[in-house]
């Protein structure tokens, strides 16, 4: 390894956003080992910090299965910040003319999500409110997830006889919900499916043991067992 | 975007829509609207739709997502 790529554990944790005591956990758990310099600190190398910011996917599920803590760039702790987030993603997007046709789409999806955790929880979290949300253009890849109640939970409120992810999802993506009482519910996720189908995009999107996956063309929902059960929600959109 | 935000909007606008004639038409001009979804719908547009029936119209509808949002709002009978 070149010396010249090694950094501080502190500057390794202000561009991670977790704190060094974190690092220094991670090391020794094996799940983000450190270098050690002659003197026995802590060194990190700058291209390892930046592959681990780069795969969102595995962050996020992490934060959901595990309950790990995650670089304060990806959290939102409520709705405003994630709106902010969102108008900056956009004008990411906004750089680039191949993705002109899909923006406004993307950024919808995107909004509907994150949104429907904000709106499904609020009051209830049962540990972190907020979500995660991290973006990568260049890969075209976005991830949300919430540690919150989950689909089935949340849908219980208004269908008390959905006993399993697999119903929960299953209405949740292609029922249309009427008689709100006795909460409010929208129709985010129908509306994610009808956008996913029709454009160049794909999604998968996770809640409790169960996991969707949608694509361009097929109107069919695809569901299988997922490898972990995560209690709230797991998203990543592609396109 | 948000359900609270348009929620919000519709409040801001409901002094507005208190002073309306009773056969004035109301158009939804979307001209200028970056993106559009229908929690933000389901709190300005549905009610807008609910006090006003068939008098509502929608205006510079090209945008994807607003035609999107549209499109399902209609086919769950909600605009």
């Amino acid at each position: 390894m070149d010396g010249k790529d090694l950094i501080s554990i502190g500057e390794a944790s202000e561009i991670l956003g977790v704190s060094i005591d974190t690092l220094r956990r991670w090391d020794k758990s094996g799940r983000f080992p450190a270098e050690k310099s002659v003197g026995g600190h802590r060194l990190y190398s700058k291209a390892k910090v930046g592959i681990y910011l780069k795969d969102l996917l595995a962050l996020a599920k992490d934060w959901c299965v595990n309950e790990t803590e995650i670089p304060e760039m990806f959290y939102c702790q409520n709705s405003g910040i994630f709106q902010a987030r969102l108008k900056r993603m956009y004008d990411e997007i906004a750089t680039v003319p191949a993705l002109a046709p899909l923006s406004s789409l993307i950024l919808a999806v995107t909004g509907e999500i994150g949104n429907n955790s904000f709106d499904h929880n609020i009051g209830n979290w049962p540990d972190v409110s907020g979500i995660f949300f991290g973006y990568d253009i260049s890969r075209r890849e976005i991830v949300l997830a919430d540690r919150g109640i989950g689909v089935l939970a949340s849908l219980k409120r208004v269908r008390s006889s959905l006993n399993t992810d697999e119903a929960a999802l299953s209405v949740a993506f292609m029922e249309i919900l009427s008689g709100r009482a006795p909460e409010d519910r929208g129709n985010g996720l129908k509306f994610v499916k009808k956008v996913i189908t029709e454009n160049p995009m794909g999604l998968v999107f996770q809640s409790g043991n169960t996991e969707v996956l949608l694509h361009k063309d097929d109107g069919s929902l695809h569901m299988k067992v997922a490898q972990n059960i995560i209690r709230g929600c797991l998203a990543q959109v592609t396109f | 975007m948000s359900r609270p935000a348009g929620r919000e909007a519709f409040l801001a606008f409901s002094p507005v829509l208190n002073e309306i004639k009773e056969d004035e038409p109301i158009l939804v001009d979307f001209e200028g609207v970056v993106a559009f979804s229908p929690s933000w719908g389901a709190e300005f547009l549905v009610p807008l739709a609910k006090k006003f029936s068939n008098r509502v119209a929608f205006l510079n509808t090209e945008n994807p997502s607003v035609k999107a949002t549209l499109e399902l709002l209609k086919e769950i009978g909600e605009v």
